[in-house]
């Protein structure tokens, strides 16, 4: 795949192809990252958008306060969020069901608060971030940042199926069915919580890291926009939250349909779309488009 | 049902024919995002309907070189991280000929990288020092402005026609707010004026008269407002309820919305007094060849497209975007965009909003944004705005109507 990536990054001459890959991307590695605690562990975070924005913001300071390099960049971003989604997780995941998600909320507004009042990253009124000299194998910096985005999608994912398949992602699933009964049974059930709140942060951190190189422009609206949270929960349910499959299926089928509904019918109608879709997966098929191919096997 | 059948038949001949007849023509492409939904959408529709018209009254002139020239328009939803690949799209799959800028500064500045990265003209549409930190030189303003800075120079201007020594800032913490109140700040000293009152506050406050009452206690002379559409409401709302007290002599400044006709409707006589900034209002100095005409016909159709009724801001300088890519083509008879920025950036642009030059960076180079007096508004009347006498123009000298009143006069 990263090979194939490359390739492109050579052959394919129209630039539109690379951002709206990064942004499919992009959304790969946000939905799977929130499966990782909404799926696999039922804890529904709407606060996407806050950790991807702490990640970009990291870097925006990074890139402002001391000159660092992109790797140092990534590498904070997913520090920071990862940081932060321990923390959150220590604190907020005694909270069950809607009182999580409410808290969730909440911390996005705080941070964003945070950061209008940030003089460093530009407050309220944004900041331009200058894109750096293409590295010597690309002839522009968006195709650089999209073969890297293909490397974070693939780590992500490869994460997000280690963890599924590994004794995390039972004790994950147990405590998702049951969480007194799992814990009864001996599953550390807040070390799994804790856990996978880092790490579903990390990631969406990951997500975030890269974004104000690809934008040039940072301001707080965007960058802590509601799509961002709406997107990354709705992307793992129409593709199927109970495995690492169905976000990416999900990211790459809505993520591809708002890209191009965006510039063809335009207007809000891409919110309307993602939207639209969600009610009909959450009513006709709870289970996501896996779901549908599964039941389609067995029929 | 056989006639049917040949109808339907000569339809999709027909529609299939409609394309290629296009192609053969071959039109100009003039490629632009522009806010049609969020909170920028009304200034945006109002924007594209003058863009509109100037694009049927160039087609019905022949077109541009000989080709019809068509609009490739896509909405960016007020939302700065669509454009980047909103405009992308436009140079490398619409294969633009010409590009606008979208509508605002926070929506132009993530486009700016990429011209300059493509090295693409870009017309400008009502930013504010979008192309200060970029400097590319083939980016090209509308508005009638060149710098915050400058256009706290004309505000300061007046303060020391009225004798006023002290100054209270009250300033929205966002791009275009803080750009101007800093230009403010910076421009006391040269005045003499002492500043006894400086506050910024988040975009969306909508509860002002706390800080009106704190800054009513300070006595200020002048107070100066930076704010967008909604706060600016609320700020008049406030002012009326609070009011600021009888040492103010003059109010307002760069609020945002005060041009719109829906807010001059609703807010009425509650507008009496203040001083805000403006690009064009129907006063005789402003009575530039073509531009009521231009407004007769947008008016005409302003209704039907749901957008600003009046049309007084933005809606002559977005016709003037047309005319200026209009001016270049047909004076260079290119689309090279190497050749049409070196003829913007050496002629003269005529358009209905006014003649001017470009500076160095893109902008006027000699700014005329005017600074505008409500008097003798009545409530709940579209109408009283259509003619002159109620937004005087107070400065700069060159386009002045009438002497500034004190605020504290008026509104006693």
């Amino acid at each position: 795949m990263l090979g194939a990536a490359l390739l492109l990054g050579q052959w394919v001459t129209n630039e539109y192809f690379f951002f709206a890959g990064y942004v499919v991307l992009q959304f790969v590695v946000l939905a799977t990252a929130w499966n990782i605690l909404g799926g696999y562990a039922g804890y529904v975070n709407f606060g996407s958008g806050a950790f991807f924005a702490a990640g970009a913001y990291t870097s925006v300071a990074l890139i402002k306060g001391f000159g660092a390099p992109l790797f140092v960049q990534v590498l904070c971003a997913m520090l920071v969020t990862a940081l932060m989604g321990g923390l959150i997780g220590a604190m907020t995941l005694r909270l069950r069901g809607i009182f999580f998600s409410i808290a969730t909320v909440a911390i996005a507004v705080i941070l964003e608060t945070v950061v209008m009042n940030w003089g460093l990253v530009g407050g309220a009124r944004g900041i331009t971030v200058l894109q750096p000299e293409a590295p010597a194998w690309f002839t522009s910096y968006n195709r650089f940042l999209f073969v890297l985005m293909v490397i974070f999608a693939i780590a992500a994912v490869t994460a997000a199926r280690y963890i599924e398949r590994s004794w995390i992602g039972r004790g994950l699933r147990a405590l998702r069915d049951n969480e007194e009964a799992a814990e009864s049974l001996g599953v550390p059930t807040m070390k799994l919580k804790v856990f996978s709140a880092a790490a579903s942060g990390a990631l969406m951190g990951l997500a975030g890291s890269t974004f104000p190189l690809y934008m040039s422009f940072i301001e707080p609206t965007s960058a802590f926009s509601l799509n961002y949270a709406v997107s990354a929960l709705a992307m793992p349910i129409i593709g199927g939250t109970s495995s690492w499959l169905g976000p990416v299926i999900g990211a790459l089928l809505l993520g591809s349909v708002q890209q191009i509904v965006t510039v063809t019918i335009s207007s809000e109608l891409n919110v309307l779309v993602v939207g639209g879709l969600l009610v009909f997966f959450v009513v006709a098929a709870p289970q996501g488009i896996l779901g549908l191919l599964r039941r389609g096997e067995r029929q | 049902m056989i006639l049917n059948r040949v109808q339907a038949c000569l339809a999709l001949a027909a529609s299939l024919a409609m394309p290629a007849l296009g192609n053969a023509q071959n039109p100009i492409r003039v490629g632009l995002s522009i806010a049609q939904t969020g909170p920028l959408s009304g200034a945006g529709k109002s924007g594209l309907l003058a863009l509109q018209i100037w694009r049927d009254d160039v087609n019905a002139k022949g077109g541009l070189l000989g080709r019809p020239v068509e609009l490739v328009v896509y909405d960016d939803q007020s939302n700065p991280s669509t454009t980047p690949g909103i405009y992308t799209k436009l140079v490398d799959v619409d294969k633009a000929d010409l590009l606008i800028a979208p509508y605002g500064t926070n929506l132009t500045a993530p486009v700016m990288p990429l011209v300059k990265q493509r090295d693409l003209l870009l017309m400008g549409n009502f930013s504010l020092d979008a192309n200060a930190q970029i400097k590319h030189d083939k980016y090209f303003n509308n508005a009638p402005w060149s710098s915050a800075k400058a256009m706290a120079q004309a505000y300061l201007a007046l303060t020391g026609q009225l004798g006023v020594k002290t100054i209270a800032i009250l300033a929205a913490d966002a791009e275009f707010a803080q750009t101007i109140a800093g230009g403010v700040r910076q421009g006391l000293k040269e005045r003499g004026l002492e500043s006894v009152y400086d506050q910024n506050y988040p975009p969306n406050t909508v509860d002002f008269s706390s800080m009106l009452r704190a800054l009513r206690a300070k006595k200020p002379e002048a107070v100066f407002v930076a704010s967008y559409p909604s706060d600016s409401a609320a700020i008049i709302r406030a002012l009326n309820e609070t009011g600021v007290g009888s040492s103010v002599k003059i109010f307002g400044g760069a609020m945002v919305g005060l041009q719109y006709t829906t807010l001059m409707e609703s807010l009425g006589s509650m507008l009496n007094g203040v001083v805000n900034f403006h690009a064009w209002v129907p006063e005789r100095t402003m009575d530039f060849p073509g531009v009521r005409d231009f407004l007769a016909r947008y008016q005409a159709k302003a209704k039907d497209a749901n957008v600003d009724a009046l049309g007084f801001y933005i809606p002559p300088f977005d016709y003037a975007i047309g005319q200026i890519l209009a001016q270049a083509v047909n004076a260079t008879k290119s689309l090279d965009n190497k050749v049409l920025a070196k003829y913007l950036r050496e002629n003269e642009m005529k358009t209905i909003a006014g003649n001017f030059r470009y500076g160095p960076t893109g902008e006027w180079a000699s700014p005329r944004v005017i600074f505008v007096q409500f008097q003798d508004v009545l409530d709940k009347n579209t109408d009283q705005f259509r003619s002159a006498g109620k937004q005087v123009i107070v400065g700069p000298a060159a386009y002045k109507t009438a002497p500034v009143r004190p605020f504290s006069e008026i509104r006693r």
